[in-house]
């Protein structure tokens, strides 16, 4: 399986690495490298450039990818990238995380995610169902 | 027209004013609340706080009723994400989007979406007016028909031939001085950089010799 991860957050870093100890074939794409530091020398391989290029990208081998994981630190970055591997690159899973709960409504075929994790959101629909009189949680999709 | 412009920067700030100036029924999104000042005091216009990004923000900028929109931000992500929005959720009639880095505009253009590329447009105006020939006549003849007109040649235009410049019945090259020396150019004459050319223009075609002389051939 070739995994591209796109983004320069600890979660890229953190899945890159993951990803990577059960036998996937791993690409990193950070815009500036900073992250980098952070996946260690026998980390996984880096491209460092703008991932909302279309060149950067396939340079890092989205033509070739079987799953694209978006998690850069902004909603537009995630979603731009979705959809140039979905529609530019035909990549089978392109799947993004969300950062702020009111922009998950976008995060759907529209902008070619299949699949989307919303980290805040599932911690809010946690606590408010635990904790009494904290209200409904937001509906699930 | 009711607008909403993404972005209170110096740009977004000066447009919302100006098209409020006009009449307009302008709603201006930004994250920062400060930027609200960049308004003028008499500004009739609606500020909405938040990203363009979020939906709900542009739904309470009044997205859905909008006759055009216009993308400002810093970011050329968030300006792809709110003008593709505008454009394929809202049907915003008209969608424009400013892009800071060229090699982002052909994600754009894939998108449908029209991007006003701010460094290459500054770029190609800098050059125009660098490269730009003012063309003055030095004689004309009958009632102005026809022209004398000389001017330096710019330096990206050496080593063409003189004779490349000539248009049957619009424009003959006559004269040709280097290093203060004049001659009459002959077909295989080759200019050098540094080198003045006078010629004779027919009044209507000023406007061609001045795209020649300004790299515009066609």
């Amino acid at each position: 399986m070739r995994v591209l991860v796109v983004g320069d957050t600890e979660v890229a870093v953190q899945v890159a690495l993951g990803l990577r100890r059960i036998g996937a074939e791993v690409t990193v794409v950070d815009a500036d490298g900073r992250r980098a530091g952070g996946l260690g020398a026998a980390g996984p391989p880096v491209v460092v450039g703008d991932p909302l290029v279309p060149s950067v990208l396939e340079r890092a081998g989205a033509l070739r990818a079987d799953v694209v994981a978006c998690c850069a630190a902004t909603d537009e970055e995630n979603l731009v990238v979705s959809l140039l591997a979905k529609r530019r690159f035909g990549v089978r899973r392109v799947i993004a995380s969300v950062n702020e709960p009111a922009n998950q409504s976008l995060f759907d075929d529209r902008w070619g995610v299949d699949q989307m994790v919303s980290p805040a959101s599932a911690l809010i629909a946690l606590i408010s169902r635990e904790e009494p009189g904290a209200g409904q949680p937001p509906a699930a999709r | 027209m009711r607008v909403v412009i993404m972005g209170c920067g110096r740009t977004g700030s000066t447009l919302a004013s100006r098209l409020d100036g006009d009449g307009d029924e302008v709603a201006i999104i930004d994250l920062d609340e400060a930027m609200r000042r960049r308004l003028p005091a008499g500004f009739h216009g609606r500020f909405v706080t938040g990203s363009g990004v979020t939906p709900a923000v542009l739904e309470a900028a009044g997205i859905a009723e909008a006759e055009a929109f216009v993308a400002l931000t810093a970011s050329d992500g968030a300006n792809i994400v709110a003008a593709r929005s505008a454009r394929e959720v809202y049907r915003v009639p008209r969608v424009i989007a400013r892009t800071y880095d060229p090699v982002r505009a052909p994600v754009y253009s894939e998108l449908g979406i029209a991007a006003i590329g701010v460094v290459q447009t500054t770029v190609n105006r800098v050059v125009h007016v660098l490269r730009h020939v003012t063309l003055e006549p030095h004689q004309t003849f009958g009632n102005g028909d026809t022209m004398l007109v000389r001017s330096a040649i710019p330096d990206y235009l050496a080593g063409r031939r003189a004779a490349e410049f000539a248009v049957p019945g619009e424009i003959a090259v006559v004269e040709l001085t280097r290093s203060g020396h004049s001659r009459i150019p002959d077909a295989s004459s080759v200019l050098a950089a540094g080198d003045e050319l006078s010629f004779i223009v027919a009044a209507g075609s000023l406007g061609r010799l001045r795209s020649f002389l300004d790299g515009r051939w066609s």
